[in-house]
């Protein structure tokens, strides 16, 4: 086999390679929330770490897998049709709001649950309106486990 | 006696009526579609907080830019981590006012065509814009829709030249909430 031919081959491959691991990049399949461990937390202790210290909450939960748990304040449809479940906090009004990749069937109103999911963060109500603002939580699913 | 009671309960109606001018939402929703030849890119935020007030016509929107969910996960963190740059502007907003209030009727169902000016904050640059909407009145109920432009240029979010092409000049903003009466 003449050298040309050789090096004519180890370019092909190396071309092959740099598709493959393009494609594969291109098709990175998003986390996977449903089998990860999330940090366990409850939804009164979350929202009140994000008001009382709002950069070392985002450090802390934002992004990250969390596995919240409180009480069914109520449970609607967004207007994709995904569910919203609205965990109490110890603030009236304020709640860890949660958008489900996943129906979680209908839980029960005032029934402890936990949620996992991807925590956003929190954003601000409307102190004149008398409005607190929620933490929110996206990709949900109910934990069952 | 009695007329300054009859005063009295009308300033407490007055003052009830007032404040319960104010409908809101923590799950609005708000898309962004960019269209070009090389590609179609969408993602959908629906943990928007939103609140109207119907008696001065005021409205405010906002969510985190990293709620935003992409069809590919390689969109979704070159979005985040590139472009708005999440970590370091984790927030988009706008507050203003709806500025043809006199031609809405909330107390009549309808689809009122209204036109809201105000300042739009992305990626950490604030602009005054005009946005044309509707609000729609359906027994009692309060939405509202909104399709807009804007050029990620205004916001000093930079696209590197290598997908240039793949990423429109102009990105289509859908904006839509239902909201409710706050009690």
């Amino acid at each position: 086999m003449g050298k040309r031919r050789l090096l004519l081959i180890v370019i092909i491959l190396i071309l092959a390679a740099a598709a493959t691991i393009a494609y594969l990049l291109w098709n990175k399949p998003h986390k996977d929330v449903k089998e990860a461990k999330g940090i366990r937390i409850t939804a009164a202790y979350l929202y009140n770490q994000y008001i009382s210290d709002s950069a070392k909450a985002r450090t802390a939960y934002t992004d990250k897998i969390l596995e919240v748990t409180g009480e069914v304040a109520r449970v609607a449809l967004n207007q994709q049709d995904q569910q919203i479940v609205l965990l109490k906090t110890n603030t009236a009004d304020a709640f860890v709001n949660c958008t489900l990749e996943e129906n979680a069937g209908s839980p029960k109103l005032n029934s402890t649950i936990t949620i996992k999911g991807i925590c956003s963060g929190y954003i601000g109500g409307d102190a004149d309106m008398g409005l607190p603002g929620d933490v929110f939580l996206i990709r949900g699913y109910l934990n069952t486990k | 006696m009695k007329k300054a009671f009859v005063i009295c309960s009308l300033l407490m109606f007055a003052v009830t009526g007032a404040s319960a001018q104010l409908f809101y939402t923590k799950n609005g929703s708000v898309s962004f579609f960019s269209s070009t030849t090389m590609e179609d890119i969408k993602a959908n935020n629906n943990q928007v907080i939103s609140i109207l007030n119907t008696r001065t016509g005021e409205m405010q929107f906002s969510l985190l830019n990293n709620a935003f969910h992409f069809k590919k996960a390689l969109m979704e963190e070159h979005f985040n981590e590139d472009y708005i740059e999440s970590a370091k502007y984790p927030k988009s907003s706008f507050k203003g006012s709806i500025s043809n209030l006199g031609q809405v009727d909330l107390s009549k169902d309808g689809v009122y065509t209204v036109s809201v000016t105000g300042n739009l904050t992305i990626h950490g640059v604030t602009k005054a814009v005009t946005v044309p909407g509707k609000l729609t009145v359906k027994g009692g109920t309060i939405s509202a829709s909104a399709i807009f432009k804007v050029s990620p240029k205004d916001y000093n979010i930079t696209i590197p030249a290598a997908v240039r092409n793949n990423i429109a000049k102009e990105i289509e903003i859908t904006v839509t909430c239902s909201y409710e009466k706050k009690s």
